[in-house]
């Protein structure tokens, strides 16, 4: 989301082929001896049939691991974490909402786990965490749950169809390329009647800093190039989970606000949440002229009384279903008992239900 | 990469901008002003539209720089 501006720190530092592998890598690292070893990987899915509209390629999805590695293994990286842990405390009030336990759950696109800790072993039994960053998983923090850690993109899940009960993806559905792709793979990996809880950015996230940002350079340059990276909408997440089959959709949305000092602490803020924009059309270069205008500009318009900067976040939350017989189905036309007319009779509450 | 490197020294010098910038607040807040009444008021949002305000602030800006260096 953040522009890198003079600080090239991420561009290729002659690391590993940038080339884009289209099969799932998938190296499992044990981090707590979780008894025996049940054979996850299937079939890998790369090869399936193109789902939807043709392949977009939005974000450079290798240039997004570099960045969470680097964001990993930052020295005092933790103080960086508190919008994930935010958002993973709140994914996992979802799931505490939900009266069941689930044997085995899958954490996609988890990084350092901000979700597990608030579970308990009643609610989730085992669970299996991916991140595209090898770094994160690594140093990702402890919880009572026995986890697996599996290196995978999320584009690509190398698990078997119905291996899993839940599903939670928690602020990384936004570097999505091809959501919709993403959105029937985990329904294919969940079992029936499993669900799936994810938080995502969306909509009218840092729109104060797309803003600032292009007002400043319309002024200082003539044009603008997009610097935040583009979000999903509302309106749209409830389509798209429709597409991919799911059942009982529920999508809200959460404004977290953050105050920032200014402009630079917010973009210093989201390169080291490893949040760093990595669309293929942003421009690496920010013109210290137009940084300078931006932060002004930031200032004036959204400015605080008291000096500091807003941020918005805004983040989308969705539950879907996967379908089962169990599940409760709109009722057949024409089965209806009681007739809307009998509105008017109903004087007591506790009367005659209304249908 | 370790030591001293273009990108680590480029690094610090950004990491001074907002100390440098707090010491222009006004200039700043008149070039705000200026380039945030473009989107109300009628006047479209051309390149150097408040141009002169922007020199302002960056002549504040290049003398604090100065001021601070060792």
């Amino acid at each position: 989301m953040s522009c890198r501006g003079i600080q090239k720190l991420l561009q290729g530092a002659g690391s590993g082929p940038a080339a884009w592998s289209r099969t799932p890598a998938a190296s499992c690292c044990c981090r707590l001896r979780s008894g025996p070893c049940r054979a996850l990987s299937g079939p890998g899915s790369g090869a399936g049939p193109g789902s939807g509209s043709g392949s977009m390629n939005v974000f450079n999805r290798e240039m997004k691991r570099r960045q969470k590695n680097w964001a990993a293994v930052l020295q005092d990286g933790h103080q960086y974490d508190y919008l994930r842990e935010e958002v993973g405390s709140r994914v996992a009030d979802r799931v505490y909402d939900i009266a069941r336990s689930f044997p085995l759950a899958l954490d996609m696109g988890g990084g350092k786990s901000y979700i597990a800790e608030h579970l308990s072993k009643e609610v989730v039994q085992r669970l299996v965490l991916t991140d595209v960053s090898q770094q994160a998983l690594k140093l990702g923090r402890r919880s009572e749950i026995p986890t697996r850690s599996v290196v995978a993109d999320e584009e690509f899940l190398p698990f078997r169809e119905n291996s899993f009960h839940l599903v939670v993806s928690s602020f990384s559905l936004h570097w999505i390329n091809d959501l919709p792709r993403v959105l029937s793979e985990i329904h294919r990996v969940l079992k029936p009647d499993g669900v799936f809880i994810g938080a995502m950015a969306g909509g009218d996230t840092l729109y104060e800093l797309r803003c600032s940002l292009q007002l400043a350079q319309s002024e200082r340059e003539g044009g603008f190039s997009p610097h935040v990276s583009p979000y999903t909408a509302v309106t749209d997440l409830g389509n798209l989970l429709g597409r991919a089959r799911f059942n009982m959709l529920t999508v809200d949305v959460d404004d977290v606000q953050v105050h920032y000092p200014g402009i630079m602490e917010l973009m210093t803020d989201l390169q080291g949440m490893g949040e760093s924009n990595c669309a293929w059309n942003r421009r690496s270069m920010l013109h210290r002229d137009t940084m300078l205008a931006a932060a002004a500009v930031y200032k004036e318009m959204y400015g605080n009384p008291d000096g500091s900067v807003p941020a918005t976040f805004q983040i989308l939350y969705m539950i879907g279903w996967k379908p089962h017989e169990s599940q409760a189905k709109p009722a057949r036309r024409g089965s209806a008992t009681v007739s809307f007319r009998d509105l008017a009779k109903v004087s007591r509450p506790d009367s005659a239900d209304q249908s | 990469m370790s030591g001293s490197n273009v990108w680590s020294r480029s690094r610090e010098r950004l990491r001074r901008f907002p100390e440098l910038l707090a010491q222009c607040a006004d200039e700043a807040a008149v070039y705000g002003k200026c380039v945030a009444a473009t989107t109300t008021g009628k006047q479209e949002l051309k390149k150097d539209v408040c141009a002169k305000e922007f020199e302002a602030l960056k002549t504040c800006f290049t003398n604090a720089a100065k001021k601070k260096t060792r």
